[in-house]
C-alpha cells in the first residue's frame, strides 16, 4: 500500500466513504474496522466451539475411567458431573458443539474474508456501514442465542439446523436481509466491472445458504421454544440431508474457495494457475453439489432411485473439487521456496491438501458398498474433521495470519509463535483423525462380523464401544493439540492488536466510476456457412460471449446460479414428494399417543440421535442385530426424523417392548447400573422433572394440522386427559416390576411410553376400519404386550 | 388427475438421466466458453487482485 492521505472521518460518512472527487475519480475509504471485528469473532469462537468439542470428547471417553484409581484415589471422579448433569450431557453438547464451529467460527472467518476482499475488488467501500453491523451484532446474537438454548434442550432436531424457530427467523433477517443487501449493494456500486472468480463463489454462498436455510426450516410453531418440521419422515430425512450435504458445500466449500482465491494469490504475490479452470470447476462445483445429499441415506427408507442419484453425482462432485485443489496448489508454481519460509503459505498448502484428501474421500464414502461399512461409524467424524479442522481451520488460520498485520497495522507480534501453532495444529489434526479413522474402520467391522456358526461373532454392541475406547483418548490429545494452537493464534492477534497505532490510518483510494455509457462487446459471428439461423444463433450460444457478459453483471450471474441450484433441487425433490409409490403406506402405522409424542419431545430435546440410529439397513448384520429392517411407511407421522447418523449406541428402530419399563427406568437413571461398560450419559433428572401435560394439546393440534389423523385428541384437554391415562399405567407397571413409585407425572415415564412403542407397529394387525379419529385415543390401550 | 398420479406414471430412470443430460450440457457450454476466452483476458483477470491495493493516492 502506497503512503496515504487519509479522508477525514465526515467525508468518509458520506455516502459509506465513497466521496465523489471533481476530477471524475471517486474517492473512497475502505471499512476495515468490520473485519477487525469479524475476525476478533472468528479466534473467540475457534476457542469457544473447540472447547466445547473436546468436552464432549472427554464425554465419550469418560464414563469407564470415572472409577480408576491410583494409589487408592480416583483421579478423574470429579470430573463426575460430565456424564450426570442435564445441561452438560453429551447430546445437548454436541449440537452446542457442531453449530459453534460451523456457524461461529467459520461462519465468522468467512464473513471477516468477504468483508476485505468484496471492497477491494469491487473497489468499493460496503455498501452501508450499518449494514456491516448490524450483520455483525446479529450474527454474534444468533451464536449467544444458539449457546443459550441448546443446553437448554431447545431444538427442532435436525442436524446441523437445531436452532429453533426464532433464531432461524434471525438468521434469514441477518442473512439476507443485511449481509445479502449489503453484499449485493457494494456490487452495484462497484467501480471494477469484471467480477473477480473469488465473488462467484460469495454469490453462490449467499444465494444457495438462504435457499437451503429457508426451504429446511419450514416448520409450524407449537409455542415459542418449540416446533415441528413441516415435512415427515422420508421426505423431512431428504430436505434434511439436501440441506445438511449442501451446508458443508455452500458454507465450508464455496466461501472458503472464494478466501483461497483471493488470499492465496495475495499472499504468494501471483495470480490464480489458471482462471479458465476456476470457470469449469466453479460451475460444476455449484451444479453438481446440490444433488449429492441423498448419499446421507444409503440403505435407509429413501427411495434407492434417489440414494443412486445422490451416490452417481458424488462422485463426479470428485473432479470439479479436485480442480479447485489443483489450481490452489499449481498458484505456488515457482513459488515453493516461499512456502518454507511463510507461515501463510504453509498453513494454505496444508489446507488446501486436505481439501484434496477431504474432497478425494467424500465421493468415496458416497459408493454405497463403502458406505454399508463407514455409515454410522466414527468413520464419518474422522472424514469431517479432517476437512474442518485442514481445509477450514487452516485456511481460516493462514487468512487471519496474512490479514493481522494488515489489520492492525503493525507487524505480526510473533511469527515463531505463528509457525508453532501450524505445527502442533498440524500434529494435533493428525493425532486426531489417525485414531478415529482406526476407530470407525473397528466399529465398522464389529458389527458385521459373523463366527463359523453364522452368528454375530459381537452380538453384544457394548463390545464396540470399549474396543474404540484407546482411540478416543488419543483424540482427546489431538485436540488439546490443535486447541492449543487456537490459543497462540489468539494471543498472536491479542498482542499485534496491543501494538496498533492510536488512530489507524485510513488510505484513501481512488477509481474512476462506471461508466453509464459502457456497452458490452458485439456478440461473436458464427463461422458456421450454409447452416440452419438456428444453427448459427447455437454456434453463438456455444462460444460462450454470454457468460463473459454475465461475469460482469452480478444480478444475472446471481439469477443463474439460483437457477443451477433450483434446477437440481427440484429434479430430486419433487419426485420424493409426489410420487407415491416412494412412501408405501402401512396400515398397522398409527400415530404417536400423545404420552408419546411427549417423551418423543424429550428423546428429541436430549439429542438422542446423535448417538443412536432409528433406521435399520437391509443388510444382514443389521437385521440380525437389530429386527426387521425399517420401512418408509413407518416414518409418516415422525416431524421431525429420528433416523440419525452415527451410533454411539445402538440403533433403536425396533427397541419397543425388548426391555421392561422398570429397566428403562434404571438404564436412563444411570446407565451403568444396567451395563457396568455403558458410556450413556446419566439422566437422573428425567425421574424428578414433571410433564408438561397442559402443553400437550398445543403440540397434538400443531401435529394435526400437519396431518397427522389426531381426531378428539385435539379437544380441549383431551390429549392430557389421555396421556395422563397412559402415564399412570406405566406408573403402575413400573411399581409392579419392584422399580420406583410415584413416576406417574414424570419425564421418564413418557420417555419409555415412546421408546416401548418404536417400531412396533409394522408387527401389529392393521385396524379393521377403525377411524383416525378413535385411533389415537384407543392407542394407550393398545399398547400392552411387552416382555418383562 | 393429480400431478402425483401423472408423476407416478414417469418411469423413474427418466430423473437421473435427465440430470445427467442436463449437467454435460451445461458442462459443455461452460468448458467451451472458458476455453474460447482469449488468454490476455484470463491472465487479467487473474491478476487484477494483486494491485487492488496499490491504488490509494
Amino acid at each position: 500500500m502506497t503512503p496515504s492521505s487519509t479522508l477525514d472521518h465526515a467525508s468518509a460518512a458520506v455516502g459509506g466513504g465513497n466521496a465523489p472527487s471533481p476530477a471524475g475519480m471517486d474517492r473512497f475509504v475502505y471499512d476495515d474496522a468490520i473485519v477487525r471485528k469479524f475476525a476478533a469473532a472468528t479466534v473467540i469462537w475457534a476457542f469457544v466451539g473447540m472447547l466445547v468439542g473436546i468436552i464432549v470428547a472427554v464425554q465419550m471417553a469418560l464414563p469407564p475411567a470415572l472409577t480408576w484409581e491410583v494409589g487408592g484415589i480416583r483421579p478423574l471422579g470429579w470430573l463426575a458431573f460430565l456424564t450426570n448433569v442435564e445441561y452438560l450431557s453429551f447430546g445437548r453438547l454436541r449440537p452446542l458443539h457442531t453449530n459453534a464451529v460451523i456457524f461461529a467460527f467459520a461462519g465468522n472467518a468467512i464473513f471477516a474474508a468477504i468483508y476485505y476482499s468484496t471492497q477491494r475488488l469491487c473497489k468499493a467501500r460496503m455498501f452501508s456501514d450499518t449494514l456491516s453491523k448490524l450483520h455483525f451484532w446479529g450474527w454474534q446474537l444468533i451464536i449467544v442465542s444458539a449457546a443459550l438454548t441448546l443446553p437448554l434442550g431447545i431444538t427442532q432436531g435436525k442436524e446441523y439446523a437445531e436452532l429453533e424457530w426464532p433464531i432461524d427467523l434471525m438468521i434469514a433477517v441477518v442473512w439476507v436481509g443485511f449481509f445479502g443487501v449489503n453484499f449485493f449493494g457494494t456490487l452495484s456500486r462497484r467501480r471494477e466491472r469484471h467480477l473477480y472468480v473469488a465473488l462467484w463463489f460469495y454469490i453462490a454462498t449467499i444465494v444457495t445458504v438462504a435457499v437451503l436455510h429457508v426451504f429446511n426450516s419450514l416448520m409450524i410453531p407449537a409455542g415459542i421454544f418449540k416446533s415441528y418440521s413441516l415435512y415427515a419422515g422420508v421426505q423431512d430425512a431428504f430436505m434434511q440431508w439436501w440441506y445438511g450435504h449442501n451446508a458443508v458445500a455452500f458454507f465450508l466449500t464455496t466461501p472458503f474457495l472464494g478466501l483461497m482465491y483471493y488470499f492465496l494469490p495475495k499472499a504468494a504475490e501471483r495470480p490464480v494457475f489458471s482462471y479458465r479452470l476456476s470457470i469449469i470447476h466453479f460451475w460444476s462445483l455449484v451444479f453438481l453439489y446440490i444433488w449429492a445429499g441423498p448419499h446421507h441415506l444409503h440403505y435407509t427408507a429413501l427411495p434407492a432411485w434417489a440414494s443412486t442419484l445422490g451416490m452417481l453425482f458424488s462422485l463426479m462432485l470428485w473432479m470439479p473439487s479436485w480442480g479447485g485443489m489443483i489450481n490452489g496448489l499449481l498458484t505456488l508454481r515457482g513459488a515453493w521456496n516461499k512456502v518454507a519460509s511463510d507461515v501463510v503459505l504453509k498453513f494454505f498448502v496444508v489446507g488446501i491438501t486436505f481439501y484434496g484428501m477431504s474432497t478425494f474421500e467424500g465421493p468415496m464414502l458416497s459408493i454405497k458398498s463403502v458406505n454399508a461399512l463407514s455409515h454410522y461409524t466414527d468413520w464419518t467424524i474422522a472424514h469431517v474433521h479432517a476437512g474442518a479442522l485442514g481445509w477450514n481451520g487452516f485456511m481460516a488460520f493462514g487468512m487471519l495470519y496474512w490479514l493481522m498485520p494488515r489489520l492492525f497495522q503493525t507487524p505480526l507480534w510473533s511469527k515463531k509463535l505463528a509457525g508453532t501453532h501450524f505445527w502442533i495444529g498440524t500434529i494435533g489434526i493428525l493425532l486426531y483423525i489417525i485414531p478415529i479413522y482406526a476407530s470407525g474402520l473397528t466399529q465398522g467391522l464389529m458389527w458385521r462380523a459373523f463366527d463359523e456358526s453364522g452368528l454375530l461373532k459381537y452380538p453384544d454392541f457394548v463390545e464396540s464401544v470399549t474396543a474404540v475406547l484407546p482411540m478416543y483418548w488419543l483424540r482427546v490429545a489431538g485436540g488439546l493439540l490443535y486447541i492449543s494452537g487456537v490459543v497462540l493464534c489468539m494471543l498472536n492477534m491479542a498482542m499485534t492488536w496491543r501494538a496498533r497505532p492510536t488512530v489507524y490510518e485510513e488510505p484513501v483510494h481512488t477509481a474512476p466510476r462506471l461508466s453509464e455509457q459502457y456497452s458490452d462487446e458485439a456478440p461473436p459471428a458464427s463461422e458456421l456457412y450454409a447452416n440452419l439461423e438456428a444453427g448459427k444463433k447455437l454456434d453463438v450460444l456455444v462460444k460462450g460471449f454470454w457468460h463473459r457478459v454475465w461475469e460482469r453483471k452480478p444480478l444475472k450471474f446471481t439469477v443463474l446460479v439460483f437457477l443451477a441450484v433450483a434446477v437440481a433441487s427440484l429434479f430430486e425433490i419433487i419426485p420424493t414428494f409426489v410420487i407415491g409409490s416412494n412412501i408405501p403406506t402401512i396400515a398397522s402405522v398409527q400415530p404417536y399417543t400423545p404420552l408419546e409424542l411427549a417423551g418423543r419431545d424429550i428423546y428429541v430435546a436430549e439429542g438422542c440421535y446423535g448417538c443412536h440410529s432409528q433406521m435399520i439397513r437391509p443388510l444382514y448384520a443389521e437385521t440380525k442385530r437389530y429386527g426387521e429392517y425399517s420401512k418408509p411407511g413407518e416414518f409418516v407421522y415422525d416431524h421431525p426424523f429420528q433416523w440419525g447418523s452415527k451410533r454411539t449406541g445402538p440403533d433403536l428402530q425396533r427397541e419397543g417392548g425388548k426391555q421392561s419399563d422398570s429397566w428403562h427406568v434404571l438404564h436412563f437413571n444411570n446407565p451403568r447400573q444396567v451395563n457396568d461398560r455403558s458410556i450413556m450419559p446419566a439422566y437422573p433428572h428425567m425421574l424428578t422433572k414433571p410433564i408438561d401435560f397442559d402443553g400437550l394439546t398445543a403440540r397434538v393440534r400443531v401435529m394435526a394440522m400437519l396431518g397427522v389423523p389426531y381426531g378428539q385428541a385435539v379437544l380441549d384437554g383431551k390429549a392430557p386427559e389421555m396421556a395422563r391415562e397412559q402415564a399412570a399405567a406405566i406408573a403402575k407397571s413400573i411399581a409392579a416390576q419392584g422399580g420406583q413409585a410415584d413416576l406417574g407425572d414424570k419425564q421418564v415415564v413418557a420417555l419409555i411410553a415412546y421408546i416401548q412403542r418404536l417400531g412396533t407397529d409394522i408387527s401389529k394387525p392393521a385396524p379393521v376400519a377403525a377411524p383416525a379419529a378413535k385411533v389415537a385415543q384407543t392407542a394407550p390401550a393398545a399398547k400392552t404386550v411387552r416382555p418383562q | 388427475m393429480r400431478l402425483s398420479d401423472i408423476m407416478s406414471r414417469v418411469d423413474l430412470t427418466v430423473w437421473p438421466i435427465a440430470a445427467l443430460v442436463i449437467f454435460v450440457g451445461v458442462f459443455i457450454v461452460v468448458a467451451r466458453r472458458a476455453f474460447a476466452r482469449s488468454p490476455s483476458e484470463n491472465e487479467r483477470a487473474a491478476a487484477m487482485l494483486l494491485g487492488d491495493d496499490a491504488e490509494s493516492m
